[in-house]
């Protein structure tokens, strides 16, 4: 008796059979065990486990996926606990970020007290940040910072113009009109949330920055170097990124 | 500040991982990793290739994640994602000079005691089968597609592709048999009939 072919009993594991190869089987030991252990063999391979990848496969991962684009960096607000802010606030926090150097500290210290840096926080270097806990964050929080500086200008120079109608020029009066309008959104800013030690400091550096142009206003004397135009400030601080 | 994303719903999660959530991407890695290397590693029957493969994998999958739109279940989506992208990076890597790096061992999900055995010479008969049987094998017993859907995603009509599972199964069956004999030879408990 001849037996079936190893490709033959492989079809018959989920495959009708012919008379014939029915026939055969029902008679041939050898054929019906080999087919029995081809059952087997299918069956098994369908209950294969799932495989663990090698301990530390994610970390490459996550570096190829950071330098993509694919993973972004937990945001300056969402780092803050302030994801669901509305977005009125959040223009305004950004604002202070250009008033007071005191925000970025924040962001950077968020566990702590903020941490003056003394002017700006363009002006802020990496280094500082050396003591944070993940330099990455750092600097993601710099750039998000940066790209908030520039946002605050555009947003100060709209604030020129329709409270002041000037369209250039930092003249202590149009900014005193200015800052007396994100004194007022600030404070509205806090009655929405008035815990939140993000948008109190805001407001705390918003008044502190509307009395000392008041100070200047009074005194007539220049408070930004240069006299820069907005325009021109702003294009000249794009070059730094 | 959510610090977590567990407890979120996979849609949310997606969408978020979408939005390049790291935590959230994160989160489906940990929840999904085993099963695409598992397939990418077969189909590459090779450890490092399968690092590759299973990067490559994850990367169209999140780069993909903003097209999900949840008409098949993301388990579903991301397998064939994976599939594909191991069959394409095999194809271009078939020619290629192995690479010298230290083999990491695999680690089967909570394999049973008793069937320890039967997989790890399953998984080694699957490593040594020809490239063009194995990829059918693992994806018609092992990941349970049909031949038309092998066809389409090999480019090959389904007769071919039940051409070579025959072949394949019977080319499995006399390597396991070598490998069920050596066993035996050495006291293990055969695990075959």
């Amino acid at each position: 008796m001849e037996h079936l072919n190893a490709e033959t009993l492989a079809r018959l594991v989920d495959h009708t059979s012919e008379p014939e190869e029915s026939a055969h089987v029902a008679e041939c030991e050898a054929c019906s065990a080999e087919l029995s252990a081809l059952r087997s063999q299918t069956e098994a391979l369908g209950s294969l486990p799932e495989i663990r990848p090698p301990q530390g496969d994610w970390q490459p991962l996550e570096a190829r996926l950071r330098s993509e684009g694919l993973i972004e960096d937990a945001g300056l607000f969402r780092k803050m606990g302030l994801a669901q802010t509305p977005g009125w606030m959040r223009a305004t926090a950004a604002i202070m970020l250009f008033l007071s150097g005191t925000s970025a500290g924040a962001v950077l210290n968020a566990r702590g007290a903020p941490q003056p840096l003394g002017g700006l926080a363009m002006r802020a270097s990496p280094t500082s940040f050396a003591s944070s806990a993940n330099v990455e964050d750092a600097a993601s929080a710099v750039r998000l910072a940066e790209q908030n500086y520039v946002t605050a200008f555009a947003r100060y120079q709209e604030l020129l113009i329709s409270e002041s109608g000037i369209e250039a020029g930092f003249d202590p009066m149009s900014r005193y009109a200015a800052l007396e309008h994100m004194a007022a959104v600030s404070q509205a800013a806090v009655r929405q949330a008035p815990g939140d030690s993000f948008l109190n400091g805001v407001l705390v550096s918003v008044l502190g920055e509307r009395e000392a142009t008041a100070r200047l206003v009074a005194s007539q004397n220049d408070w930004f170097d240069g006299r820069e135009s907005t325009t021109q400030l702003v294009a000249s601080r794009s070059n730094w990124f | 500040m959510r610090e977590s994303s567990e407890g979120l719903s996979e849609d949310q999660l997606i969408r978020l991982a979408a939005d390049g959530d790291a935590r959230a991407i994160r989160t489906l890695y940990d929840r999904y990793s085993p099963r695409v290397y598992a397939v990418v590693r077969r189909i590459a029957g090779d450890d490092d290739l399968a690092q590759d493969y299973a990067q490559e994998a994850w990367i169209r999958a999140i780069r993909a994640l903003p097209t999900f739109r949840g008409d098949a279940r993301f388990s579903t989506w991301l397998h064939r994602i994976s599939v594909n992208a191991a069959l394409q990076a095999l194809r271009k890597s078939e020619t290629r000079t192995k690479r010298e790096r230290p083999v990491p061992e695999q680690i089967p999900v909570a394999p049973r005691r008793e069937d320890a055995l039967l997989q790890r010479q399953l998984e080694r008969a699957l490593d040594v089968l020809p490239h063009g049987m194995r990829r059918v094998l693992i994806l018609h017993d092992v990941e349970g597609y049909t031949h038309e859907e092998i066809g389409d995603t090999l480019g090959v009509t389904s007769g071919t592709s039940k051409s070579q599972l025959f072949k394949a199964r019977a080319k499995m069956r006399e390597m396991l048999s070598v490998l069920d004999g050596a066993a035996q030879e050495n006291g293990a408990e055969a695990w075959s009939i």
